[in-house]
């Protein structure tokens, strides 16, 4: 494992987070120079890293609605190398069907990545190791997770801006539920329910934090997503240092209220910044690409 | 069987795959190189044991030693060495062991820890507190059938049920517990209601928020090999055709793999426009994963269905 910094720091002590919103009218634009140029604003310091984009992979998705687009993944890709990573890996863990080819084949990813034999790493089948969770909000004590997600230098997550019917909203937190291996939970992965969505994605973040988040909002899903939701066409991407803060701003683009939001608001306390005046925004005004997502009725109360 | 083609891919990529990624420990993991894990080991022997049928090669010992090396004290088998907790992979170490006759006690704790396990969604208790839930139309389903979880402590779902199903039905009658019948049958009944409406199942959520699920290859698979003593039902049918008719549009290796092994096991004829095997492994090299080469094994090979049991096309034309 490596020395990723995964403290847990009290809200008040932590430095304010910075968040960029782009616009992106469709997946035909340059998105490599949107999301180069976007990152280049945080002056990291990618040389002779090992990244790993985590992006969100549910299912077989042809019409590229409910997963992360490809052409989003294969741009930040690009734009890691550019800024002297050494490799740049993509990987993730369907919840509910093993076949991890036949979801990355539906959405074309080797059309825009290349040959993926040695570039994709199906984080349901990699190699283990157990982790007891410091935060503890759920009752689970201990998971094991893939090694190559606890081992690289720097840990992007990549979710689709979506509507969740059992979280709410799921962004770069909720996205992380993908490095916990099918081949040890199964499909889906139950466990993580029966602990407490919420919780356990307190829990997971915690111990697998991602040190930046690129939310694919350029076609967004409303409604029962996230598979089965409605294609909600938004035009943006939203990129940031704090995946709590990048989340939050998120929320406020999609018309909800951030604090309503159960995991999100514990998230805060702990992981990252959720209040507005902690929360630099660049580029873009929220106001400006404000689009009201449409929710579960279980959701209701997350609508501002 | 398969052509001469698809035979060939499957001597000089597969099978040299499967024998050079056996780990010193007797275990495969799930790409070469990578740490032993009981449930790539189970299928990587069962694909050798079917290839050198009716002999059994030499590294299969070492395979079978693993296997029983990672067996739990109260007779589970664990996802990776050194889980604490058994979980589904139990049916297919079980399955597997069956090939050995050194292996009858391991099995018969495996199988008793299996019908000892029950799922947590569908306790009585769980059952009336359901009726009264608010959530209880967003899954309608049965919760008085009762499979079996990925992992102890929470709910029935397709692939696990199917697994056990399958080792419990290969198993011969005096290693089976007592409870086997009991489970059995609730099993095949939690299986049926959670069939996705136009045939076929996913993980095991033929409804959510009124809105019919896709089935999915893989546990459609599974859940058709499970049920194969009823081949004549109607879901069998719809299931088949479902999964037969998705052949061609098939993207991952994997589910192609086991399409075939499942319909012809129902004696259906593979279907004439599936796509090329070697066309698969061009793309992405089978993602380097052993268990999917040892499916391929299995499906294409010069020997024996691996299933004891298989349905003539006879019996469901």
């Amino acid at each position: 494992m490596n020395a990723r910094n995964t403290a847990l720091v009290p809200s008040f002590q932590r430095p304010l987070s910075k968040v960029l919103i782009r616009r992106a009218s469709d997946y035909e634009e340059d998105l490599t120079s949107v999301i180069y140029e976007s990152l280049r604003e945080f002056h990291l310091s990618m040389k002779d890293k090992t990244v790993l984009l985590k992006p969100n992979l549910v299912g077989l998705d042809p019409l590229g609605v409910m997963n992360t687009h490809p052409a989003v993944i294969a741009a930040a890709r690009e734009s890691f190398l550019r800024l002297g990573a050494s490799q740049v890996l993509i990987g993730d863990g369907p919840a509910m069907d093993r076949d991890t080819e036949a979801i990355i084949e539906s959405v074309c990813l080797r059309e825009f990545v290349g040959p993926l034999a040695r570039t994709f790493v199906d984080l349901n089948v990699d190699d283990v190791e157990r982790v007891a969770l410091k935060t503890q909000a759920s009752r689970l004590k201990e998971l094991y997770l893939p090694k190559t997600a606890l081992g690289v230098d720097f840990l992007v997550s990549m979710p689709k801006l979506k509507t969740h019917h059992w979280a709410g909203v799921t962004l770069s937190l909720k996205n992380m539920f993908g490095v916990v291996p099918g081949s040890c939970y199964g499909w889906p992965k139950n466990i993580l329910h029966w602990a407490g969505i919420d919780r356990a994605i307190l829990d997971i973040n915690a111990v697998a934090r991602p040190d930046f988040a690129i939310v694919d909002g350029i076609v967004g899903m409303e409604g029962n997503g996230p598979i089965q939701g409605t294609p909600k066409p938004c035009g943006v991407l939203v990129l940031g240092d704090d995946p709590v803060a990048v989340d939050a701003t998120c929320c406020r683009v999609m018309g909800f209220n951030p604090g309503r939001v159960k995991y999100l608001a514990r998230a805060g306390t702990l992981l990252g910044h959720t209040e507005a005046s902690k929360i630099q925004q660049h580029g873009e005004s929220i106001a400006s690409v404000r689009k009201p997502f449409a929710v579960p009725d279980a959701f209701r109360h997350v609508l501002e | 069987m398969g052509t001469e083609t698809e035979l060939r891919f499957v001597e000089t990529i597969c099978l040299p795959l499967l024998r050079s990624a056996q780990n010193p420990d007797g275990g495969w993991g799930f790409q070469p190189g990578s740490e032993s894990r009981p449930e790539p080991t189970s299928w990587a022997l069962q694909a050798l044991i079917q290839s050198s049928w009716p002999e059994i090669p030499e590294p299969a010992a070492r395979a079978f030693q693993f296997i029983r090396g990672t067996q739990l004290p109260n007779g589970s088998w664990p996802p990776a060495p050194g889980a604490k907790t058994g979980c589904w992979v139990t049916a297919l170490t079980c399955w597997v062991l069956l090939a050995e006759k050194n292996s009858a006690n391991a099995v018969a704790m495996g199988l008793d820890w299996l019908c000892k396990e029950w799922p947590r969604d569908s306790t009585p208790w769980r059952r009336v507190l359901a009726k009264f839930s608010s959530q209880r139309d967003v899954f309608p389903v049965n919760n008085s059938y009762r499979g079996w979880g990925w992992t102890p402590g929470t709910s029935s779902w397709v692939e696990p049920t199917a697994f056990a199903l399958l080792a419990f039905g290969e198993c011969p009658a005096e290693l089976l517990p007592a409870a086997a019948a009991r489970r059995r049958k609730l099993a095949e009944l939690m299986l049926y209601d959670r069939m996705c409406p136009g045939g076929g199942w996913n993980c095991g959520n033929p409804l959510v928020y009124g809105v019919a699920g896709e089935p999915l290859v893989i546990p459609t698979v599974w859940a058709l090999l499970a049920l194969r003593n009823q081949p004549q039902r109607s879901e069998n049918i719809l299931s088949l055709d479902w999964l037969e008719k998705n052949v061609a549009n098939m993207h991952g290796p994997g589910s192609f793999a086991l399409a075939r092994l499942c319909l012809e096991a129902y004696g259906r004829k593979w279907p004439s426009d599936a796509p090329d095997l070697g066309d698969f492994h061009q793309k992405n090299e089978f993602l380097r994963n052993v268990q999917i080469a040892a499916w391929i094994s299995l499906a294409w090979r010069t020997k024996r269905h691996f299933l004891a049991t298989q349905l003539s096309s006879t019996e469901t034309s």
